[in-house]
């Protein structure tokens, strides 16, 4: 009946009305209750409908840019994206990007047809997979040097890039990307960019230390890398 | 302004602003601004406490933006929600809430834009999923949500035991979400269900 009774309280949680005292037992309980997590959302979702239910005056046009001042003023503690749109490669990654590609000069290449990826599977191009991938919790967040976007790398090494605006391949060639590590440099995965968002998935784990590169190359993927990388980043060690 | 960022989901909006990118926040404002404006108008009965409330939530979308999570809920639901929990404290501070009608907000503009039309279409639908309820839970729901009582003031207020102030909120919000899952949250997203972390 104890339980039955705090559970009940997501309904009143969600429209915010609970008293402080309560509101705060009530996140204790929630941190740790699946199912009123569930409920919590599915009564906010209600809730916002909610808000959907009046009948209003426009707002006065002047807030629009005293919410955007306001925003501005307290800037917080990120880069935005446009202001990182240059062509540096850090300075560990460019080292491991010119090693590795000096090795594939001599021939050295571990070739790996089978984990080239589909292209039409490998590049999903999608603003909920961007943020849902961007959102994904204990993942590390690398930016890209010379693409505007994100190297995201999760606890166990599984990475994703998400890159915005990036022109599509022309129709005979195709992005490729690459891991570099100390042994060598390994395809992983074709993709074809476009759209506003690209989000793929790297068929390979990201380990600490190593970089990740993406170079044009023709149609159907290459087994070495022939071209100078597009943009690419580093994971540190 | 904006054009770049028209064609994103409010969700990948979010992202960007996470990254602090004001053009997505203002996309985000001219998607939402109306909406919110009127349910803080709705909760405050003020105006100038109205566009306080606004700005608050959505100067919190600017600084927790990094905190959504996309698995876990609709972009526009956490913006509302932030609206709605900033108006309803502004309630809570600065007045003495009304106990009488709860239409006492000025009208519209009559005018028929796309959105207008659109917002006219959503609140039908909130109109008729809260018709088909209890009087007594909507009552609770109404009074609770655009009125910013908690629940002890509300079981003062009606004269009724806290408990049976407690489940009325609870089975009316499922009742709620249940009639308006058959018709206004149909269009749920991929990734709109379980969250995987």
């Amino acid at each position: 009946m104890e339980r039955h009774g705090i559970h009940e309280l997501s309904g009143a949680y969600a429209l915010h009305a609970l008293d402080p005292e309560e509101e705060r037992t009530f996140e204790e309980h929630l941190a740790h209750c699946d199912e009123c997590r569930g409920h919590v959302a599915g009564f906010q979702e209600v809730g916002a409908l909610l808000a959907h239910d009046v009948e209003a005056p426009p707002p006065p046009p002047a807030l629009r840019q005293r919410i955007l001042d306001g925003a501005r003023a307290e800037r917080p503690n990120v880069v935005p994206l446009r202001e990182r749109r240059r062509w540096v490669v850090p300075v560990a990654a460019a080292a491991a990007v010119a090693a590795s590609f000096a090795a594939v000069g001599l021939g050295i290449w571990a070739a790996s047809l089978s984990s080239r990826l589909d292209d039409e599977r490998a590049a999903l191009d999608g603003s909920e997979q961007a943020v849902s991938v961007l959102a994904r919790e204990d993942a590390d967040r690398i930016p890209l040097s010379g693409a505007n976007g994100t190297l995201v790398v999760d606890s166990s090494g599984s990475a994703w890039l998400v890159v915005f605006g990036l022109d599509a391949a022309p129709s005979d060639k195709t992005y490729e990307a690459w891991i570099v590590h100390d042994e060598g440099t390994t395809p992983a995965g074709l993709f074809r960019g476009g759209g506003s968002h690209t989000v793929v998935k790297l068929v390979r784990k990201v380990p600490p230390g190593s970089s990740v590169a993406v170079t044009l190359e023709r149609a159907g993927g290459v087994e070495q890398p022939r071209n100078d990388p597009v943009f690419a980043t580093a994971r540190s060690a | 302004m904006s054009r770049r960022l028209a064609h994103l989901s409010d969700e990948a909006l979010v992202a960007l602003v996470a990254r602090a990118d004001e053009d997505a926040l203002a996309e985000l404002y001219d998607r939402f601004g109306r909406v919110a404006y009127g349910l803080a108008l709705r909760v405050v009965r003020d105006p100038a406490l109205a566009e306080d409330a606004v700005q608050e939530g959505f100067l919190a979308v600017w600084r927790s933006a990094a905190r959504f999570v996309a698995e876990r809920a609709r972009a526009s639901t956490w913006i509302l929600t932030l609206i709605h929990r900033r108006a309803v404290d502004l309630v809570r501070r600065e007045q003495p809430r009304r106990t009488e009608s709860l239409e006492g907000v000025p009208p519209a503009a009559g005018d028929d834009t796309e959105e207008q039309v659109w917002l006219g279409l959503q609140r039908g639908r909130v109109q008729e999923a809260l018709r088909k309820l209890p009087d007594k839970q909507r009552e609770a729901l109404e009074l609770a949500y655009y009125g910013g009582f908690t629940q002890s003031e509300l079981a003062d207020r009606l004269g009724e035991p806290l408990g049976t102030i407690k489940s009325r909120m609870f089975s009316g919000l499922a009742q709620l979400r249940e009639s308006l899952g058959e018709s206004g949250l149909k269009e749920e997203r991929w990734n709109a269900t379980e969250s995987t972390s």
